[in-house]
């Protein structure tokens, strides 16, 4: 692992130091908290300059995540957090970018943006807090919903089959895919941490349970439902992480823990290769370029 | 007879030469020290179907495509078909012929001269040499610059090898000869003038991407599409040389999206799109304003509505570039008239950005985006560049302050102290979500008269013309150019005529358009669209009424129609 990261700038801060003065207006019991509690341990135990950190989110319950955390961040539009974020990260490449966001803002409506994440490598960290609900809007089916959920616009019970987000994910080519629950706030720090220090665009799925809208996938059920994934498992075998996911996702079950990993150049690093290659600084002379288009 | 406004026009089948025989004639006609103008069309299939490439070539400032043509040049016989109907008395016609695929019925008055193109080129060896014959032949028969065009040919085609080269200058030779063979009926040819100036020639979507190179360009985003794509090619080919970097998003609102990202981490940032791209920014545009993020886009203007006339021209996304977004939304729409604003504008776009922190929209269209023009050489030292108000450090930072200005200085990621949030919510000044009425009021006050100062801040429109008239016309885009050479022969008639050419068109200098209606008896506004868009924001914020005049047929105005409508409106 690429321990030596350069977007992350050494600091030493406890969790409590990246809390901010808002307080968190998610629901009482909520899976966020156990997500925004595990955000605080992954920076604190990173070091990360808050000055240097980034934090981008989307709309929804838990796109609400990054007023509650001391760093530059961007509140964006419904399902663009990762493309804002594409920007921010292509333009400055010395910065952490974390984003956030819910499973309707990521594969719904969003849902066009998730490949070109993945496969261009955009060196940052998404972390998806899926409550398989529509919690802000008040309780419509989303795209991980399970069929025959009712919903405020399923009074019938929904008719569609749900997504695995981590599925897609791995084929969409994320160099980093993990999984866990909101309730396992250790293990989601550590993947958070994990996810931030590797190079490259590291998708993380945290089953956020939603008390208010959510009743069939409620805390007890994702617990009941989460396994580890067995021991030796090979995380540089895309292979290997499809089977689990695979099979896990057939008999109802949900892998939990560091699925794949790969290291690959990441686009800012190739692109500053490109730059390299064509001798390009600021100071490069414009007027070469204007001579080009005497006749 | 020597002319010194000649209009060539090269025509017939996508694929045979049309287009680099016209890219020859125009850079043998700017080396010769002329001032060129191009106008071209071509199918929005890639393989085959009609193509067309004029080149208006002056000693004079050129400002429009013109009318029609003086010479005629047609590979084949649909070329003819569509263009014969301007083959009036006077005209040139250099035809394929014989052994083309078509026998013309030369209408009377019109000089024809028949060279055997095709047959030549195959008794050379090689089809494709087709459209170096007719070059030849342009060349001899109307004092097109011969070595100008003998050295563009072996630059041209030198990395294809001395054999492509020695074909291709054969060629041209024995067009050259053909003509000479044929007696010199017309009157036309073309004169270079006796001094050189120092210009450069470029289409308007380069131009645009050379303009956002001055103004200090750092990231570009964009999606292909016609006819703005040729922006995204520029830029790619030489941002990099500047340390820029540049993606090709997965969709229109991703290229905006990332747009916005980029200028939020400090960097001066645009995509280029055209309307249907454009439709699908105005969510981010908002956010945008509401964030106040600097944010320039470029519309390349094409005919719609829906999927519409890819590669026509329209000046048709003036309701769109306004008021394309929801809820009360600022921004900054300015247009081009020609290849040089395509630079100047572009610089400006950026400035204006930067200076008030919200969208900026550039339009352009679909006749200028691949017209190539002459310019002065531009000298990047002239232009002023303007870069954001950046937060000085001092006292505590608040994001969205009300200043004197209403402008409140940015703090780039990694300035100590200088952490706040950029939000689509409506906000106070701290960031902070805020709901409340007074607050809501309070920040759209901020955002919107923030916007106040730029129309003073903008050059006041141009004026044609002084004191009193008896017609003012009313012009934006492309459409400028085309009024200010009918304004031309229509005082050289002696009608009284005055032009208004605003370029700043949101927000709207309506106390310049008073002051210009005020000095004219009647108004006429042109503009190629249905609905008369210009006219409808001028009738809202201002008390003039100008008489519309709109088409639509996927071509610009020329000046003789503008003469003719004026003429109707002065009886």
């Amino acid at each position: 692992m690429n321990m030596a990261q350069t977007h992350l700038h050494k600091v030493e801060l406890l969790p409590k130091d990246y809390k901010t003065d808002t307080k968190p207006f998610w629901c009482p019991g909520c899976g966020d908290h156990g997500v925004l509690t595990a955000v605080y341990r992954a920076l604190a135990d990173l070091g990360v300059d808050p000055n240097y950190l980034v934090n981008i989110s989307g709309i929804g319950c838990s796109s609400r995540l990054p007023y509650f955390v001391r760093s530059y961040k961007m509140h964006t539009l419904h399902g663009r957090a990762g493309a804002v974020a594409t920007g921010t990260q292509l333009a400055r490449p010395d910065l952490a970018i974390l984003v956030n966001g819910g499973d309707g803002d990521g594969f719904s409506i969003g849902g066009g943006h998730m490949p070109h994440l993945a496969r261009k490598n955009i060196n940052m960290t998404y972390v998806l807090m899926d409550n398989r609900i529509y919690g802000l809007t008040k309780g419509q089916v989303s795209p991980t919903s399970q069929r025959k959920m009712k919903a405020y616009t399923t009074p019938y019970g929904g008719v569609e089959e749900p997504m695995d987000p981590v599925l897609y994910m791995l084929t969409y080519g994320a160099s980093y895919v993990a999984q866990s629950l909101a309730t396992d706030v250790k293990m989601t720090a550590r993947l958070i941490k994990e996810g931030m220090e590797h190079k490259g665009f590291a998708f993380i799925n945290v089953m956020s349970h939603c008390p208010s809208f959510n009743q069939i996938d409620d805390a007890k059920y994702f617990k009941g439902a989460a396994e580890e994934l067995p021991e030796g498992h090979d995380v540089s075998d895309i292979d290997a992480a499809m089977h689990a996911v695979n099979v896990a996702h057939q008999e109802g079950r949900i892998p939990v823990g560091l699925l794949f990993r790969q290291e690959r150049p990441t686009l800012d690093e190739y692109m500053a290769e490109l730059v390299k290659q064509a001798g390009g600084s600021p100071d490069y002379d414009l007027r070469k370029i204007i001579d080009l288009a005497r006749p | 007879m020597d002319k010194n406004d000649l209009i060539i026009r090269v025509a017939g089948e996508g694929g045979e030469g049309i287009i680099s025989t016209g890219d020859f004639i125009t850079q043998a006609c700017a080396r010769a020290g002329l001032e060129v103008y191009t106008f071209k069309t071509f199918p929005a299939e890639i393989k085959g179907g009609y193509a067309m490439y004029q080149t208006r070539a002056s000693a004079a400032p050129l400002y429009c495509q013109g009318d029609t043509f003086d010479v005629l040049c047609a590979f084949n016989g649909e070329a003819y078909d569509l263009n014969r109907s301007r083959l009036i008395p006077g005209t040139a016609f250099v035809y394929d012929g014989p052994g083309g695929d078509f026998e013309p019925d030369v209408p009377p008055g019109v000089y024809a001269y028949p060279i055997p193109m095709t047959q030549t080129a195959k008794e050379m060896g090689s089809i494709r040499s087709k459209n170096m014959v007719a070059l030849g032949a342009l060349s001899q028969l109307f004092n097109i610059p011969e070595d100008a065009l003998r050295e563009i040919i072996v630059a041209k085609f030198t990395k294809k090898g001395t054999t492509v080269v020695e074909g291709n200058l054969n060629a041209f030779t024995r067009g050259r000869e053909l003509a000479a063979a044929l007696p010199k009926t017309d009157p036309w040819q073309i004169k270079a003038p006796e001094s050189k100036r120092d210009v450069v020639v470029l289409s308007g979507n380069d131009a645009v991407g050379l303009g956002a190179l001055i103004a200090g360009l750092e990231f570009f985003a964009a999606y292909p599409i016609t006819p703005a794509t040729e922006i995204a090619r520029y830029v790619a080919r030489h941002l990099p040389k500047r340390g820029g970097t540049l993606i090709q998003a997965e969709d229109e609102i991703a290229a905006v999206s990332q747009v916005v990202g980029a200028s939020f981490a400090g960097k001066k940032a645009m995509t280029a799109t055209s309307g249907p791209g454009l439709a699908l920014m105005g969510e981010m545009l908002g956010m945008s304003f509401m964030s106040e993020t600097p944010c320039v886009v470029v519309d390349v203007q094409r005919g719609g509505p829906s999927t519409g006339l890819p590669t026509k021209h329209e000046q048709s996304d003036l309701f769109l570039a306004i008021h394309g977004s929801h809820g009360d939304c600022g921004r900054i729409v300015l247009s081009v008239e020609g290849v040089g604003d395509c630079v100047g504008l572009t610089v400006e776009a950026f400035n204006l950005a930067e200076k008030y922190q919200c969208p900026v929209l550039l339009l352009s269209d679909g006749s200028l985006a691949f017209s190539t023009q002459t310019l002065p050489y531009p000298d990047p030292a002239s232009y002023r560049v303007v870069s954001r108000k950046r937060w000085d450090g001092k006292g505590e930072y608040r994001r969205y302050a009300i200043t004197d200005d209403y402008i409140s200085p940015m703090a780039d990621p990694g300035t100590p102290g200088g952490m706040h949030i950029a939000t689509g919510l409506e906000h106070d000044q701290d960031g902070e979500p805020n709901y409340t009425a007074a607050n809501h009021e309070a920040m759209q006050a901020k955002r919107f008269r923030k916007l106040d100062g730029v129309v003073k801040d903008f050059a006041p429109v141009e004026t044609d013309g002084e004191g009193e008239a008896d017609l003012g016309i009313i012009a934006w885009g492309s459409t400028i150019g085309v009024v200010r050479e009918a304004i031309a022969r229509l005082r050289a008639e002696g009608v009284s005529v005055k032009g208004f050419y605003p370029k700043l068109l949101w927000p709207m200098p309506a106390e310049q358009y008073e002051a210009f209606g005020a000095t004219c008896r009647k108004l006429m506004l042109p503009e190629v669209n249905f609905t008369g868009q210009l006219a409808h924001f001028i009738r809202s914020e201002t008390s003039l009424r100008p008489e519309s005049y709109t088409i639509c047929g996927g071509l610009p105005f020329t000046p003789a129609m503008i003469v003719g409508k004026a003429k109707e409106m002065l009886p």
